[in-house]
């Protein structure tokens, strides 16, 4: 009772934050405080119940018809990243968006912000049909707004309608959803079903879920709307959508599925296969990236496919009664979805200060910004290597859980899906090394490739400490991870009801191992570095204080020369759908000049879907001649229709005998 | 207790020392191997033991484009070496640290390795580097897919994620896994020459920068820096040595027969990748990924034999 009481305290708190930062002169300090109260109370709710606090539930009545709340562990797990980014993200934002902006943008940016964590908590905590879509759409309603923040320009704009268009699509299936459960649950409180009765309707219900929820979560083919939508947001945004936004997708399918009797035995594979696509295609995406907000818009979609992997793996175990295998997938993938939440915020974080600095998005104009923004550099290095999946870090972690779910999958005889999703795991690695190799080593690293880099800096304090602490956590996660077992093992329960604790005693052991040998890495690191500031035993050379780099020995190298992102990634452009490159044609022992371009556009979403659309709606244009604007023909409309009414009355009885 | 314990110590001592003291002999034999198929008398065995002890004296050079991250990739390199080999079995002898699924942390550890190497690549703002750099994540982020399979194939007919386990494997050996264990290590063996940059894929002691792979990204390191860079190649030829040889080794009853067996495969493999180098020519760059390819393939087909 205390628990649910606080995360709806919470929910109030960022509403009332929100309303206040709409007022015409707002009290920032006021809004601010607000919103991180209602953070903490939210996180040490979820960290209470999480930590073997008992389900609290509130029972209250909407129009007469009882409603619920509860939290539950699995709540709880995404109440977690959602309050511990949108604190972070608030604090950020302070600087990076400074209130007083022309148009107002810094005041509907708070607003909205504010009601988006206010609606996202209420959504977690919802048991009703009807709530939990008022929550769904007030949070994709100021998604819409918040997308839109900088409305003056066209991209943005397209960026916002087509994220509209999406997610209102995703919401008709729910509502179709909804009425389903309704019709079998006798009402609109959700309650779990406790047999399998009508195979139709469950299965109905979980389609309905599958393509409702994966436009949320950008599953293949659904993803389209979210890298324009992911780069055109104010960076701080960009990150709260792509942390917890999206995983609102994976919340909605795991509630929904741990509520009916069963999920069919292929219905995981199937699930786990379609993961390790969006996988795959999301990481190959953000290799062709020049804009680095939409490379890590094309990473979201990659991790993303990551973690519903491990829910069609979870599934796949519930399917065949496998208590290991369920817990290895559902707990890897709520592993997978915290530590994404944590690492993709911070990577968000650091693009945003860096178009803070130097107020450009394209990579090729960047270039040794770690000389000019060290702090930057040193605190968005963890995420980069954790994005990659490398240890010590927190994604290392999720994705071993994830190995040993596949591996123990291969060992129990569902042998396809898991090793399709094996050797996507291990290819999306790969590739996402490449792609963030490409990020870091581009914006941070050699030498400025246009003036933008000049006057670049370190941003703010305030905008530093959120990153900082999310870098933190990062490295704190991969080598504390046997800690988390308990709680993920809470998670798992509620995800597939009657599993088990079976992470902690079983994966504890070897958990304690992989942390030793993380730190033995670290204190390596540690010495070698210590070696090599020790100083060495011959006298030091005072010349050498101001070198180019050597690069044998041609030192008078022009900076134009030097590898581009577009160059690093060279060698996979010829397999990537979305870009055209047109090459110059050169003829002859002198050709004269030539010029190379390379463009990207998103596979699905602008080269085959786009042009059909506008087809379709240039066709439904016809229907225009039924609107002539005169006010006659409408009342003529409005006769036909009760006279069609009317006469179906009449005839009701007949036909239907 | 102590009984049990002590060799056990004793093992472990020696496989620390192993790793610590042995690597920079194997480049030594292979160039030693080399020479004499040339008709030379070559380099001294132990001259990188020489190199590494000059180069500890020496005071490095840094360009005023480099940052920390210069430093990361050789650091990284030889930690993320020493670590990952704390897990492999060498021979028969088991490994000090073991676990389930020690056998992924084994292999990220060398992506960590190698993405540190290629930010430090890319740190100096030089174009043949930068050029090493691209042409190191394409060719790994296909062999990687290699090292999976294969690990993919010996974890599904041992049931064990475990690096002990895995590659201990012929103790059991049947008919029916003898055909996707010599697959495993023919596609093996091409990750081990494409990872410790050896020809076909790579030469390390071309001339031409632009026709190189893993030698141009560590053109700017000097002093210590290049010491760490040189140990930490030489450690990955033992570890990833290891990791191919232990299969293949018969199991003998007594510890001191089974690491004597493991150094005298070790310097046969030294030896084997001394004769490929002197009996072929690199790859045409555009060849490598061929190559790269038959090795996922090798892999990926002994991984079907063991699925069906």
């Amino acid at each position: 009772m205390l628990d649910v009481a606080l995360v709806l305290a919470s929910s109030g708190c960022w509403f009332a934050g929100a309303l206040l930062s709409a007022s015409s002169r707002p009290p920032e300090r006021l809004a601010t405080g607000l919103g991180l109260l209602g953070s903490l109370l939210a996180l040490g709710a979820a960290l209470h119940l999480l930590l073997g606090g008992a389900t609290s539930g509130l029972v209250f009545q909407v129009w007469g018809l009882p409603a619920r709340l509860e939290l539950d562990a699995l709540s709880a797990a995404f109440l977690l990243p959602l309050h511990l980014v949108g604190g972070l993200g608030l604090i950020y934002g302070q600087r990076y968006w400074p209130i007083q902006t022309p148009w107002g943008s810094g005041r509907s940016l708070r607003f909205f912000y504010g009601l988006l964590v206010a609606a996202m908590t209420l959504l977690f905590i919802a048991r009703h049909g009807l709530v939990f879509l008022v929550a769904w759409e007030l949070m994709a309603v100021s998604a819409f707004f918040l997308v839109g923040t900088e409305h003056e320009r066209p991209e943005v704009r397209r960026a916002s309608w087509v994220y509209l268009a999406c997610t209102h699509t995703g919401t008709l299936l729910l509502t179709a959803m909804v009425i389903l459960m309704a019709q079998r649950m006798g009402g609109l409180l959700w309650i779990a079903l406790p047999t399998a009765t009508s195979p139709l309707f469950e299965g109905g219900i979980l389609l309905l879920a599958l393509a409702g929820f994966g436009f949320k979560a950008g599953v293949l083919p659904l993803h389209f709307w979210l890298p324009s939508a992911h780069a055109s947001a104010p960076s701080h945004v960009s990150a709260i959508l792509s942390a917890v936004m999206l995983k609102t997708g994976i919340y909605g399918l795991l509630r929904v599925s741990s509520l009916l009797p069963g999920i069919p035995r292929g219905v995981g594979g199937a699930l786990l296969a379609l993961g390790a696509l969006t996988a795959v295609y999301g990481v190959g995406n953000a290799l062709a990236q020049r804009d680095y907000k939409r490379l890590l818009a094309y990473s979201s979609i990659e991790n993303l496919g990551i973690i519903l992997m491990g829910v069609g793996l979870g599934w796949t175990g519930r399917a065949t009664h496998d208590p290991w295998l369920t817990a290895l997938g559902f707990g890897g993938a709520l592993f997978h979805l915290w530590n994404h939440s944590l690492f993709k915020s911070l990577l968000f974080y650091g693009a945003g200060a860096i178009l803070h600095a130097t107020g450009t998005r394209d990579m090729e104009a960047l270039g040794g910004l770690a000389r000019r923004m060290p702090r930057t550099a040193l605190v968005l290095f963890p995420a980069v290597l954790a994005v990659t999946a490398l240890p010590p870090f927190n994604a290392f972690l999720s994705e071993w859980f994830l190995y040993r779910g596949l591996f123990s999958s291969l060992a129990r005889g569902y042998p396809w899906s898991a090793a399709l999703g094996l050797v996507a795991l291990a290819l999306a690695g790969g590739l996402a090394a490449v792609a963030f190799a490409r990020f870091f080593g581009t914006l941070f690293l050699g030498s400025p490739r246009s003036e933008a880099v000049e006057h670049a800096h370190d941003p703010a304090a305030s905008m530093l400490l959120p990153m900082a602490v999310l870098a933190g956590l990062c490295l704190a996660v991969g080598l504390g991870s046997f800690l988390l077992l308990p709680l993920l093992d809470r998670a798992v329960a509620v995800v597939a009801p009657g599993t088990p604790a079976l992470l902690a005693p079983g994966l504890r052991a070897d958990l304690h191992l992989l942390a030793g040998v993380e730190l033995g890495l670290l204190v390596l690191v540690g010495v070698g570095l210590a070696w090599l500031r020790r100083p060495e035993s011959q006298i030091p050379d005072a010349a050498q204080a101001d070198l180019p780099t050597w690069g044998c020995g041609y030192a008078a190298a022009a900076v134009r020369a030097q590898y581009t992102g577009s160059s690093f990634a060279d060698a996979w452009a010829p397999i990537q759908p979305g870009l055209r490159r047109r090459l110059p044609h050169l003829r002859g022992l002198f050709p004269g000049g030539a010029s190379f371009r390379q463009a990207f556009r998103e596979p699905f979403g602008e080269v085959f879907l786009a042009p059909r659309v506008a087809r379709l709606a240039e066709r439904l244009l016809r229907f225009r001649r039924l609107q002539p604007g005169h006010l006659s023909v409408y009342l003529l409309y409005v006769l036909l229709t009760l006279l069609g009414v009317f006469l179906w009355m009449l005839l009701r009885a007949r036909l239907l005998g | 207790m102590i009984r049990s314990l002590l060799p056990t110590m004793l093992q472990f001592l020696l496989h620390g020392l192993t790793v610590l003291l042995l690597p920079p002999l194997i480049p030594g034999l292979i160039a030693k191997t080399k020479a004499l198929m040339a008709g030379r008398k070559g380099p001294p065995v132990f001259q990188l033991y020489y190199d590494l002890a000059k180069l500890a004296r020496k005071q490095a050079v840094f360009s005023r484009t480099t940052t920390w991250v210069f430093l990361a990739g050789p650091v990284g390199g030889v930690a993320a070496g020493l670590a990952a080999s704390s897990l492999v079995p060498f021979g028969h002898t088991p490994a000090p640290v073991s676990f389930e699924g020690d056998v992924i942390l084994f292999a990220y550890l060398f992506g960590l390795a190698r993405f540190l190497t290629i930010l430090s690549a890319l740190d100096t703002g030089s174009s043949f580097e930068g050029m090493g750099a691209a042409r190191e994540a394409t060719f790994s982020a296909l062999a990687e897919p290699a090292l999976f399979l294969g690990f993919a194939a010996l974890a599904k007919a041992t049931s064990s994620l475990s690096l002990g386990t895995m590659l201990a494997f012929p103790g059991t050996l049947t008919a029916r896994f003898t055909g996707p264990l010599i697959l495993v290590l023919a596609g093996w063996a091409i990750v081990y020459l494409t990872e410790n940059s050896r020809i076909p894929v790579d030469d390390p002691n071309t001339h031409l920068e632009l026709t190189m792979i893993h030698e141009v990204m560590v053109l700017d390191h000097s002093g210590r820096p290049l010491a760490l860079v040189l140990y930490g190649a030489s450690l990955k030829l033992l570890v990833l040595g290891a990791l191919i040889l232990t299969p293949a080794l018969p199991r003998a009853p007594h510890a001191w027969q089974n690491w004597l067996a493991f150094y005298a495969a070790l310097a046969g493999l030294a030896l084997g990748v001394g004769l490929v180098e002197s009996s072929m020519a690199r790859f045409r760059m555009t060849k490598v990924p061929q190559f790269l390819v038959a090795g996922v393939l090798a892999t990926g087909f002994a991984f079907l034999l063991m699925l069906v």
